[in-house]
C-alpha cells in the first residue's frame, strides 16, 4: 500500500550544486508535484515534506549532479507481517479521516502470475526450433473476419487496453494512438469519450480527412461503450473501427467510475458532453441491460447502427471466467477482452484493488474451456489484459489459449511512469495521469508514442524468439504444451503441466483432460 | 403520402437497410407495420420521419441523431435510449427506462412510463403524459424531465443537474433533490411543452425538483 512516510528522501551535499551555491539550482523544486522540496529566502533548497514523498523519483531522475536518492522506508512485506508499515498507515488514515484507502495502478503483492510458468524450448520430441533470422512467424490476428464487412487485421497479437481521457491526459491518449498506428494495432478510447484526434492519429494520418498519412501502417480504434455513455453518440460509435461493451475491469470489477466535479475541467467536460464541474459518475451497471436477452439485443444495434460493417467487442472483469465468457460468446461479440485482478486503474479503494478478482493466469484456461465448449474458440478472439509485462508474459497468455494480449501499464510505464501509484492524485510528474497543464507539458506526444511503439517492437521480437524456439512459425500453434507451471499451485488452477511430474494434476485430467 | 415498410417475418437488418435506402431516397415519410418483434429499430438515424403503427420493441430510436420517430402503440423498454437530437414520440405508454443516458433531443410518451426513466438524463426533454414509475431520473445530469401525472418511489435519486416538473403527486423523493417554487420562466418554458405536444394540463399546478447539490460526492 502506498503509504505516509514510506519513502526516505537523502540530498548528498557533497553533489548538490544548490549546497555549494544556493540559488544556482532548484531543479528538485520545480519537477515534485507533491511539494516534497522547499527552497528559503536564501535560495536554499531543503528536504520540508518526507511524507508526501510517493517514490514517483522525478527528482532523482531530473537531478544534474545525481545527487538524490529515494530508498523505502521499510520492506513492506518483512517487517512486522501481518502488521506492515502499510497495514499500520492504513488504519491510521481511516481513523483519521473516516475514509476507506484510494488509489491508482493496479494490484501488488504475492498472487499467482506468469512467473510461476515457464516456456518449453523444443528439442527432439517436439518440432525443432525455428531460425528467427531467416523464417517467418505468422502474428496476424483478425477480428470478425467472418461477421463484419470491415474487420480488424492487429499486425501484432497485441492491444491497448481502454484507458479514459480523464484518467489520462490528452498528451498521453495521443501517443498510445500514434504508437498504434506505427505498429498496426489497436488502441481504444476508454469509456470518457474520444479525444477529437484519436481516430484518425490511430490510423495513421495527421489530418480529419485522412489525406496526409505520417505514421505506417496505421492501426485501429475500438470505441468504447460503457455505464457512464460518456460523449457516446452515433458519430462516435462509428468514429471506431471496432465498439467495445464495457462490463468490468480487473483493478475494480463490480464498481463503476467516479471522476469528481474537481477534476471535470472545461476540456473534459467538453469531451464527456456534461457540465463543467459536476460529478462524472459511471453506474457499476448499465440501466439499459437488464438481462442476458438485453445484451444480445445491444450487440444487434451497436451492429446495425455500424452497418454490419466493424467487429463488436465486450470487455469483462475476473469473476467467474467460464461463465462469463459463454455469455460473451453467445451474446454474439466478435471479440472478448479478459482482464485479470492484476490490471490497473486511475482511481480504486485499495481493497477492491488487491482484494477482488481472479488472476490473470487463473481467468484464462477457463475462458478458452467456455469458447471450445461453443466452438469458437479461435474465431471469438480472446484478449488476455492484466499484468502483461513483456513477450514472456505474452507468450505465456497465447499458449494458453488467448489469441492476444493486452498493455496498459506496461504501456504507461513505456511512455515514463515510475509505478509510483499515485495516479489517483491527478499529479503524475510524468504527464500521463494528470490534467494539470505544467505537467502534461512534460509528456510530448510524438516521442512518448514512439517510445510506446519501441516497446511494442522489442516485445512482438520477444514473441517470436519465444514461439520460434518452441517449434511453431505461428503464434497460433502455441498450446498449453508448451508451457510447463512451476510449482503444484499453479499446476491445480491453470491446468498445465508440472514440472518435473511432466502431467497435469489428477482432477484436470479426469475432468477436462484432452 | 407516406410510403409502408411492412416488416413482418423480416430481420433487423433487412428493416434497416431498407429503411436507410427509403430515407436517403427522400420523398416523405415512412410508415413502419408489424415491427414490434424488432428491437434497436431507427438506431442512430441522422434524417428522416418514421412512423410505426402499433406498437414497438425495446430500444427504439437507440442513439438517434435527428430522426422523428412517432409510434402509434405501447413502445418496449429504453426507448429513445443515448439519444443525442431529434424527436421520439409514443401515443401509448412505454416500459422500464425510457430516454436514459440521453444528451439531447426530445421524447414525449402520451401515456405512462415505467421504472428508471430518463436515467443519466444528460441534456434531453422528457415529456410523460401520464405517470411514472420508481427510480426516474437518477443520476440526471441536465435536461428537462416533466411528468403529468405522480411519480412512485424515490423521484430523482442522486440528481446532479437538470429539472423535474411534476403535475400530480410523487410516493417519495431520492437523495439531493428538493423542491423549488415554480418561477415565470419555468411556467412559459411548461405551457410551451405541453402546448407543442397537445398535452391537457394546467402549467401552474406543477411543482419543480432541483438537485441540493451538484457535487453530491464530492467532499
Amino acid at each position: 500500500m502506498p503509504v505516509v512516510g514510506a519513502f526516505c528522501v537523502t540530498v548528498h551535499k557533497d553533489a548538490c550544486i544548490n549546497a555549494q551555491v544556493p540559488g544556482k539550482c532548484a531543479t528538485c523544486v520545480e519537477v515534485c508535484p507533491y511539494e516534497v522540496y522547499a527552497i528559503d529566502g536564501n535560495g536554499q533548497v531543503a528536504v520540508q515534506n518526507y511524507n508526501a514523498c510517493v517514490g514517483c523519483r522525478i527528482c532523482a531522475e531530473f537531478c544534474p549532479e545525481n545527487a538524490i536518492r529515494i530508498n523505502p522506508a521499510e520492506s513492506e512485506h518483512l517487517t512486522r507481517y501481518p502488521w506492515t508499515l502499510g497495514q499500520v498507515e492504513e488504519i491510521h488514515h481511516k481513523a483519521l479521516t473516516g475514509e476507506y484507502l484510494l488509489r491508482g495502478f493496479g494490484t501488488m503483492g504475492p498472487l499467482p502470475h506468469f512467473d510461476q510458468i515457464l516456456v518449453v524450448p523444443s528439442q527432439l520430441a517436439a518440432e525443432p526450433p525455428k531460425d528467427k533470422y531467416r523464417e517467418e512467424c505468422e502474428m496476424e490476428v483478425v477480428i470478425g473476419e467472418d461477421t463484419c464487412e470491415k474487420p480488424i487485421r492487429l499486425k501484432y497479437p497485441v492491444i491497448f487496453p481502454a484507458m479514459s481521457f480523464g484518467a489520462l491526459s490528452r498528451e498521453a491518449k495521443l501517443a498510445l494512438a500514434i504508437a498504434a498506428a506505427k505498429m498496426g494495432i489497436a488502441g481504444n478510447t476508454g469509456e470518457g469519450g474520444l479525444v477529437e484526434e484519436e481516430p484518425y492519429y490511430c490510423h495513421g494520418y495527421v489530418d480529419k480527412e485522412e489525406t496526409q498519412k505520417k505514421w505506417e501502417p496505421g492501426g485501429y480504434l475500438v470505441v468504447q461503450w460503457s455505464t457512464g455513455r460518456w460523449g457516446v453518440s452515433a458519430d462516435f460509435v462509428r468514429a471506431g473501427d471496432a465498439v467495445e461493451i464495457k462490463i468490468g475491469q480487473g483493478a475494480k470489477p463490480g464498481m463503476g467510475g467516479h471522476l469528481l466535479g474537481a477534476k471535470v475541467t472545461e476540456e473534459i467536460a467538453a469531451v464527456r458532453g456534461i457540465p463543467v464541474g459536476s460529478d462524472a459518475l459511471s453506474p457499476c451497471r448499465y440501466y439499459d441491460v437488464l438481462s442476458f436477452e438485453d445484451l444480445k439485443k445491444q450487440v444487434a444495434f451497436l451492429r446495425d447502427i455500424t452497418n454490419y460493417e466493424k467487429p463488436i467487442w465486450i470487455k469483462l472483469g475476473p469473476s467467474r471466467p467460464y461463465d462469463d465468457v459463454r455469455l460473451a460468446a453467445e451474446a454474439g461479440v466478435d471479440a472478448i477482452s479478459l482482464d485479470g485482478i492484476a490490471g490497473g486503474t486511475g482511481a480504486s479503494p485499495d481493497l477492491v484493488t488487491q482484494g477482488a478478482g481472479i488472476p490473470t493466469i487463473a481467468c484464462i484456461p477457463p475462458a478458452v474451456r467456455a469458447l471450445k465448449d461453443l466452438g469458437l474458440h479461435r474465431k471469438v478472439k480472446l484478449f488476455a489484459l492484466g499484468g502483461i509485462r513483456n513477450g514472456l508474459d505474452a507468450v505465456k497468455a497465447l499458449a494458453m489459449g488467448a489469441d492476444g494480449v493486452g498493455f496498459g501499464t506496461a504501456a504507461e510505464i513505456a511512455m515514463g511512469c515510475r509505478a509510483c501509484m499515485a495516479c489517483h492524485k491527478g499529479n503524475c510528474p510524468y504527464g500521463i495521469t494528470s490534467q494539470k497543464p505544467e505537467l502534461r507539458a512534460r509528456l510530448d506526444p510524438e516521442e512518448a508514442g514512439q517510445r510506446l511503439a519501441n516497446f511494442i517492437k522489442a516485445t512482438v521480437e520477444e514473441i517470436k524468439i519465444l514461439t520460434m524456439l518452441s517449434g511453431h512459425s505461428d503464434i497460433k500453434d502455441l498450446s498449453e504444451e508448451d508451457l510447463r507451471a512451476v510449482d503444484p499451485n499453479t499446476a491445480a488452477i491453470t491446468g498445465l503441466k508440472l514440472i518435473g511430474y511432466e502431467r497435469r494434476m489428477p482432477w484436470w485430467e479426469n475432468e477436462h483432460g484432452n | 403520402m407516406s410510403r409502408v415498410l411492412d416488416a413482418k417475418g423480416k430481420d433487423l437488418r433487412a428493416v434497416s437497410t431498407q429503411l436507410k435506402e427509403m430515407i436517403a431516397v427522400g420523398g416523405g415519410g415512412v410508415t413502419l407495420k408489424n415491427a414490434a418483434h424488432l428491437h434497436g429499430l431507427c438506431g442512430g438515424l441522422k434524417s428522416g420521419e418514421i412512423t410505426i403503427e402499433g406498437n414497438s420493441g425495446d430500444y427504439l430510436g437507440v442513439l438517434n441523431d435527428g430522426a422523428l420517430i412517432r409510434v402509434t402503440g405501447d413502445a418496449g423498454k429504453y426507448v429513445a435510449d443515448n439519444m443525442t437530437r431529434g424527436t421520439v414520440l409514443v401515443d401509448g405508454d412505454t416500459d422500464y427506462g425510457a430516454g436514459q443516458y440521453c444528451y439531447g433531443g426530445t421524447v414525449v410518451v402520451r401515456g405512462s412510463a415505467g421504472d428508471f426513466t430518463a436515467t443519466m438524463n444528460k441534456g434531453a426533454t422528457i415529456l410523460i403524459g401520464k405517470d411514472v414509475g420508481d427510480e426516474v431520473g437518477t443520476y440526471m445530469l441536465a435536461g428537462d424531465l416533466v411528468i403529468v401525472g405522480n411519480a412512485g418511489h424515490n423521484l430523482g435519486n442522486y440528481l446532479i443537474r437538470g429539472n423535474i416538473y411534476v403535475g400530480g403527486q410523487w410516493a417519495s423523493l431520492g437523495h439531493n433533490i428538493k423542491e423549488e417554487p415554480l418561477t415565470e420562466a419555468d411556467v412559459d418554458k411548461l405551457q410551451g411543452y405541453l402546448a407543442e405536444y397537445a398535452i391537457k394540463a394546467d402549467p401552474r399546478a406543477f411543482r419543480k425538483l432541483t438537485p441540493l447539490s451538484e457535487k453530491p460526492f464530492y467532499k
